[in-house]
């Protein structure tokens, strides 16, 4: 095809068109809601004590990032998470992959699955303090408990869903079963576990930031607590802005760890 | 030419000499159990194939062509009947007996060499013996250039390609081939077909061939099982005496041609009239 120098020149144009509704709407909508978030405390619509100025907020971040004492409690809440999580993953993806290649496991874990989902997992916390009182083992136990869910049934979802040709084609190549388990059904299953492992990532921060604020004690969530009791909302805002973002970003990292360190993968996770 | 693995360089003694069938499979019934109770997928199958044979199977859609495949593989068990490879009774599958599906079950997170060499990795052969060996089948299929390219980024025939070197660089004597270029276009199938035909002309594999096709299964074989509809039976054997090396068009023409084409032709619409509770 011969693209005239009129062409070249309505090109541009026309992309921008394309890309305006793409890019422009969504950023108007995020300007509104920080331009309302600024203007509001300012011209007097709200009491600055309940919702203060985005730009007060901002400073603010870069203050409490700055203080030992949030470090601190970020650092332990961040090894809650972490513990928690990682518990989740060692049990959760084997169990559900077995139970996608075996199904009277399934037929047992199953029934247990199907009643504990409704089950809001932070309410919970309460009979784990009881158990085992407000330390380390309920703090981890309720971040297991909120992400095992989401990674065992995507482990199964993705185990069971394995194209049968596929797994014969491996034991036509000389696989024994247990080899079989590793070297093609774990792989086969990855793309479904990674989506349901940047699920438990997200329900992590919650479970951990929402016993925090239940039971107190030290982290993140019990920190934003005391702020809230002292009556520093503008630090109280910061903190949320600061978890939000840090979920925000371990999403985002987790999005892109994944796209480039499994160039094989199809779609998104 | 680069040697191929399997490539005869003399006749080989023993069991050829004495006249044992390749394959041989006698009686064999298949029965699922589905909601409604038992089916009957194949009822009484005798089959026999001679080393270095080319066989093809033909049969309605859904007659359980497939299913006989995959128990000469060793993929799944007959319900009663005896299979035997080399007079060995088949128990499970086994790299002497390769296989080729219809989709492309490449393994998705490996590249073109990993799948290829993946069998040899499982027999413990040394990485850089592997690499060689992988490097003669690639080129054998045409993907010289291609090794560290992830099947998602290949179309369907290479896919394809490179599945048959996954298969043939364990050296198998046996070949089984589930349609495998059904879902392939028609311009590539018929280069994909060419390259079969000599790799088995050059390596005397003993070939059992499933297919829909009927141009497809004469231009191929030595022999053409044809099915009955479900419960499979077989129908009729029929040998295709076509002069090899074949050429897909000329052999058009031919009476021998003709006349197979018509027969084999006919008892499929007798079957698939038969086909009343499922219809296409």
């Amino acid at each position: 095809m011969s693209t005239s120098p009129a062409d070249g020149a309505v090109l541009p144009a026309g992309r921008l068109r394309q890309l305006a509704p793409v890019v422009l709407l969504p950023a108007l909508s995020i300007a509104v809601l920080l331009g309302l978030w600024e203007l509001a405390p300012r011209a007097g619509w709200v009491r600055e004590t309940s919702i203060p100025p985005f730009s007060d907020v901002i400073g603010e971040v870069f203050d409490v990032l700055s203080r030992p004492g949030f470090t601190t409690n970020l650092a332990s809440s961040a090894e809650r998470w972490a513990l928690g999580l990682l518990i989740a993953i060692a049990v959760g993806v084997p169990l559900g992959v077995l139970m996608g290649r075996w199904r009277p496991l399934y037929r047992l874990v199953d029934p247990l699955l199907v009643v504990s989902y409704p089950v809001p997992k932070t309410a919970l916390i309460l009979l784990f303090v009881l158990w085992w009182g407000a330390g380390t083992v309920s703090r981890v136990g309720i971040v297991i408990t909120g992400c095992m869910i989401p990674i065992v049934i995507s482990s199964y979802h993705g185990a069971n869903a394995v194209e049968e040709r596929l797994v014969w084609s491996a034991r036509g190549l000389g696989t024994g079963a247990l080899s079989r388990g590793v070297r093609v059904i774990l792989p086969a299953a990855l793309p479904q576990i990674l989506s349901g492992l940047r699920l438990a990532i997200a329900i992590s921060i919650f479970t951990v930031l929402g016993s925090e604020l239940l039971i107190r004690g030290d982290g993140i969530g019990a920190y934003m607590f005391t702020a809230l009791d002292n009556g520093q909302t503008l630090t109280v805002f910061a903190m949320s802005t600061i978890v939000a973002t840090i979920g925000f970003l371990l999403d985002l990292i987790y999005v892109q760890a994944v796209r480039r360190g499994l160039p094989w993968l199809e779609g998104e996770v | 030419m680069m040697p191929f693995p399997g490539d005869v360089v003399e006749p080989a003694p023993g069991s050829e000499s004495s006249g044992m069938p390749k394959i041989r499979a006698t009686g064999v019934r298949k029965q699922f159990t589905s909601r409604r109770g038992p089916v009957l997928a194949i009822d009484r199958i005798d089959f026999v194939a001679e080393p270095g044979e080319f066989i093809s199977i033909v049969g309605p859609s859904g007659c359980g062509k497939s299913t006989f495949l995959y128990i000469l593989g060793g993929f799944i068990a007959a319900s009663s009947g005896d299979v035997r490879v080399d007079d060995v009774p088949v128990k499970g599958a086994d790299p002497n007996r390769g296989i080729v599906f219809q989709e492309f079950v490449l393994f998705p997170w490996k590249t073109v060499l990993g799948n290829v060499t993946y069998g040899l990795a499982r027999q413990g052969v040394p990485r850089h013996e592997r690499k060689e060996r992988a490097r003669e089948l690639i080129d054998t299929v045409k993907l010289t250039g291609f090794e560290k390219h992830y099947p998602k980024e290949l179309s369907g025939g290479m896919k394809q390609r490179v599945a048959l070197a996954r298969t043939l660089i364990m050296d198998p004597d046996v070949l089984l081939m589930d349609e495998p270029f059904g879902a392939i276009d028609a311009q590539t199938r018929v280069v994909l077909q060419a390259e079969l035909l000599q790799i088995w002309e050059r390596t005397t594999k003993t070939v059992v061939f499933v297919t829909h096709s009927v141009e497809e299964a004469l231009y191929l074989s030595d022999k053409v099982y044809v099915l009955s509809h479900r419960p499979a039976r077989v129908r009729e054997i029929l040998d295709v005496d076509l002069p090899r090396p074949r050429d897909p068009e000329a052999i058009l023409g031919t009476p021998e041609y003709v006349r197979l084409h018509k027969r084999i032709w006919a008892l499929l619409q007798e079957e698939r009239g038969k086909d009343v509770d499922e219809p296409g």
